[in-house]
């Protein structure tokens, strides 16, 4: 039941980002495709041209189309990148309704208006728009359901929406979760969609009560998804608009060292990382922090996202960041590494380390137990003669880096074949026998709980993956932020780490609830 | 309204072949005058040169004496009745709307575009409390087409071009619609050119028959003229044809009217 409650208590924000994000995307896309679909008919080779950009930008799928945006603006993440991937979206229905609508117009309508001494604009504005108004608005209610949909998808790139719900729930296997942010999603786009129709009929028929009916229905939905949101934005809103409890914690919470605070945690998307950015919020809502999230980024946006100051305290791992961002191809020691890394950062980006949380959390190749005993394996070094026999299965960002491209060169594993998954369910697919190795996280309570063996790296291939909290340059100023913080510093070790993994992966905690857990182990350990 | 059509030449391809060549007449006020031919013939396309839905290659339309290429297209189109082949109702228009459209593209007032249009849908025999706010799909052929003259008559044009305009309405219905017209004509004294390929409506309707085949002027006159004696044999054969349709229905029933045999 708190699983369900703590959902409802995130609905009202996502609920407003993803309808501020599909509604202007989608009218900022109307603007702009209508006029070039009409001037398309009147023009054949701009029709060519603008229906074969709308139509390539189409087969771009619309993951990639919201992570292209983020390099190409250069590094910028959240709603920006996300108005932009999905306002390109709309494009294509839109134009190719408006453009389908006209042209299939009779042409003795056109004649006809001619005829009668229209002008173009005239016969454009009487005759053509009218008739083609049922093909433009299907349209239009095709981009609306697109856009809802493909909102979902912008928690990557850090603009808060539904897909959160949906994100989180895969990540940390709560399918409450995920059919939770579905629901609320689909639930959105049939409201739209009813409501573009209902917009249509009211201009069709010159109903002076639908073109009501249809205004007060969009000021309530657009009212109604952002008043709940708006009202924590503005300080001075009123009590009637803002919870009691949270009356109570603001209250409670002044005089506190980060009293009034806005601050951003940003997370990649595995459950460790759910977890740390929930207990970073209880910890900075404790000292009386306003708190946002912004979840599921990938190692190198998130990176971009603290650096520019989107997001203010973030998790990463030492490791990472020395293949990931700093490029470095050969790994040095564990402690050489951390004081590297704390030491770059802060004088290439002004990023401040407050220091490791006390576990490793490292890429590390796993099998199940009892096949590793069939073919007598024990460590990486092993597999290099059976290479060609063996399939693996990891996060498709490891793949992707440097660790990889190191550990297939130093063991020899070209021959492995490699299939990326969700890290959700790569840990089953090793244990059911559906691949045969793993990229496991060292930290995972399922390589206990699946009976896994976690295979030794003698020629330490990868580096070492410590955890360390980082805060952006602007959130670090103060040094108030970083005092805050600073108790967490080498309080979790990676047995407790695990554990809490294990609460959510295995026994199906909420990550919530995962992290007071944790939080009372890291108390209970301190005594 | 005086109307002149001077050596207009129309072509598609820049020059290498003319649609409609040299074609010239002068249409008097009041006159009713028909363009006959086969399709393909050349005359729709000599009908829209007045109205500038065509600009002719070669050759300039004059009313009232005055050359219409130095004239804004669209003010010379309001001025001009049109009626369409297929009628061309705007189908998202009610029947009121669809009539009073040029008095609302010329700018006048709701109230004078209201009693006009009830004016107009009694003068072509229609209840204007009946139809006027119905959409032109709720009406008959016959009913749709009355309400096309009604829009075509509504600025009070003093020039009315007629494309095949009874050529979607059943036999009965547009026996009865072209007498309306013709006295709607005489009594309205508008200046008319009537494109047709039905000869019997060019004979019974028209005061002069202009007879065109690919692009070219054949045969010209009044109708009594050019049943009895047409120069051209292919001219000769289409005024014939009416009458011999007659005979042959005749010869049928037998000459008396009686049941043969």
């Amino acid at each position: 039941m708190s699983n369900l409650a703590d959902r409802f208590a995130e609905l009202p924000d996502l609920l407003a980002g993803h309808l501020l994000l599909s509604v202007s995307a989608l009218v900022i896309g109307i603007a702009i495709s209508l006029p070039v679909g009409i001037a398309a008919t009147r023009r054949p080779r701009l029709r060519g041209a603008a229906l074969a950009v709308a139509g390539l930008i189409q087969t771009v799928p619309s993951m990639a189309l919201l992570a292209l945006m983020v390099p190409l603006l250069g590094g910028m993440i959240g709603f920006v990148p996300a108005f932009i991937a999905l306002t390109l979206y709309s494009v294509l229905p839109v134009l190719g309704g408006t453009v389908t609508g006209i042209l299939e117009i009779d042409p003795t309508m056109t004649e006809a208006a001619r005829g009668v001494g229209m002008t173009d604009r005239q016969s454009l504005r009487l005759v053509e728009l009218p008739l083609a108004a049922p093909v433009i608005i299907a349209g239009i209610r095709t981009a609306t359901v697109w856009v809802v949909g493909m909102a979902t998808l912008s928690t990557p790139v850090g603009a808060p929406s539904l897909g959160n719900y949906i994100f989180l729930g895969l990540q940390t296997r709560n399918w409450l979760a995920v059919v939770f942010g579905c629901f609320f999603a689909a639930a959105l786009a049939v409201v739209l969609d009813r409501l573009v129709l209902l917009i249509e009929r009211a201009t069709r028929r010159r109903s002076p009560r639908l073109a009501w009916a249809a205004g007060v229905g969009l000021i309530a939905i657009i009212v109604g998804g952002l008043l709940p949101a708006a009202a924590r934005w503005i300080p001075d809103a009123g009590p009637t608009l803002v919870s009691e409890s949270r009356v109570n914690r603001e209250i409670a919470s002044s005089g506190r060292p980060l009293a009034g605070r806005e601050l951003v945690i940003g997370s990649k998307g595995f459950t460790e990382q759910y977890i740390l950015a929930e207990l970073l919020g209880l910890e900075l809502e404790a000292a009386g922090a306003v708190v946002g999230t912004r979840p599921n980024m990938g190692s190198t946006i998130l990176f971009d996202a603290l650096r520019s100051n989107t997001v203010h305290v973030s998790v990463d791992y030492s490791g990472t960041i020395w293949a990931a961002i700093m490029k470095r191809p050969r790994p040095i020691g564990r402690t050489e590494m951390l004081i590297e890394v704390a030491g770059w950062l802060e004088r290439e980006h002004g990023v401040i380390t407050v220091g490791p949380l006390g576990f490793e959390n490292a890429y590390a190749l796993a099998m199940r137990r009892d096949r590793a005993a069939d073919l007598g394996i024990r460590s990486i070094a092993d597999l290099g003669p059976i290479a060609p026999r063996l399939t693996i299965a990891g996060d498709p960002e490891f793949f992707g880096r440097l660790e990889w491209t190191r550990v297939r060169e130093i063991y020899g594993l070209d021959g492995v074949r490699t299939r990326g998954m969700d890290s959700t369910f790569m840990y089953g697919a090793v244990r059911d026998g559906a691949v045969d190795l793993i990229t496991a996280y060292s930290t995972d309570g399922r390589i206990d709980a699946f009976d896994l063996e976690v295979l030794s790296d003698p020629k330490q291939a990868f580096p070492p993956y410590d955890a360390v909290l980082l805060l952006s340059p602007e959130a670090a100023r103060d040094g108030k932020l970083e005092a805050t913080l600073k108790p967490l510093v080498n309080s979790i070790s990676n047995h407790l780490m695990r554990s809490a993994n294990r609460d959510v992966d295995v026994d199906g905690f909420s990550v919530e609830m995962a992290a007071k857990r944790l939080r009372d182990r890291i108390v209970s350990s301190r005594r | 309204m005086t109307l002149e059509l001077l050596h207009i030449g129309v072509s598609y391809d820049g020059g290498r072949t003319f649609a409609v060549d040299d074609v010239s007449l002068a249409v008097e006020q009041g006159e009713l005058v028909a363009l006959v031919g086969e399709s393909g013939c050349g005359k729709t396309t000599t009908l829209k040169t007045i109205n500038r839905l065509v600009e002719p290659t070669r050759g300039r339309v004059k009313i009232e004496g005055e050359d219409t290429a130095g004239r804004d297209r669209v003010e010379l189109r309001r001025s001009i009745g049109y009626v369409f082949q297929g009628i061309g109702l705007f189908p998202h228009l009610s029947i009121a709307d669809n009539v009073g459209v040029v008095p609302r593209l010329l700018g006048w007032e709701h109230e004078r575009i209201a009693r006009r249009v009830a004016e107009l849908l009694e003068l072509v025999r229609l209840d204007p409390t009946e139809v006027a706010t119905r959409m032109p799909a709720e009406l008959s052929g016959g009913q749709q087409q009355r309400v096309g003259f009604a829009r075509a008559l509504a600025a009070g044009p003093s020039l009315m071009l007629l494309d095949e305009p009874f050529g979607a309405l059943d036999p009965i219905t547009r026996d009865g619609l072209r007498s309306e017209f013709a006295d709607l004509q005489k009594e309205l004294r508008f200046t008319a050119v009537l494109v047709t390929h039905d000869m019997t409506e060019a004979l019974l309707m028209a005061d002069r028959i202009i007879v065109m085949r690919e692009g070219l002027i054949v045969g010209e006159g009044v109708p009594s003229d050019l049943m009895r004696h047409a120069e051209d044999p292919h001219v000769a054969r289409l005024m014939a044809w009416p009458a011999r349709q007659a005979e042959q229905l005749a010869a049928m029933v037998g000459d008396d009217g009686s049941e043969p045999g």
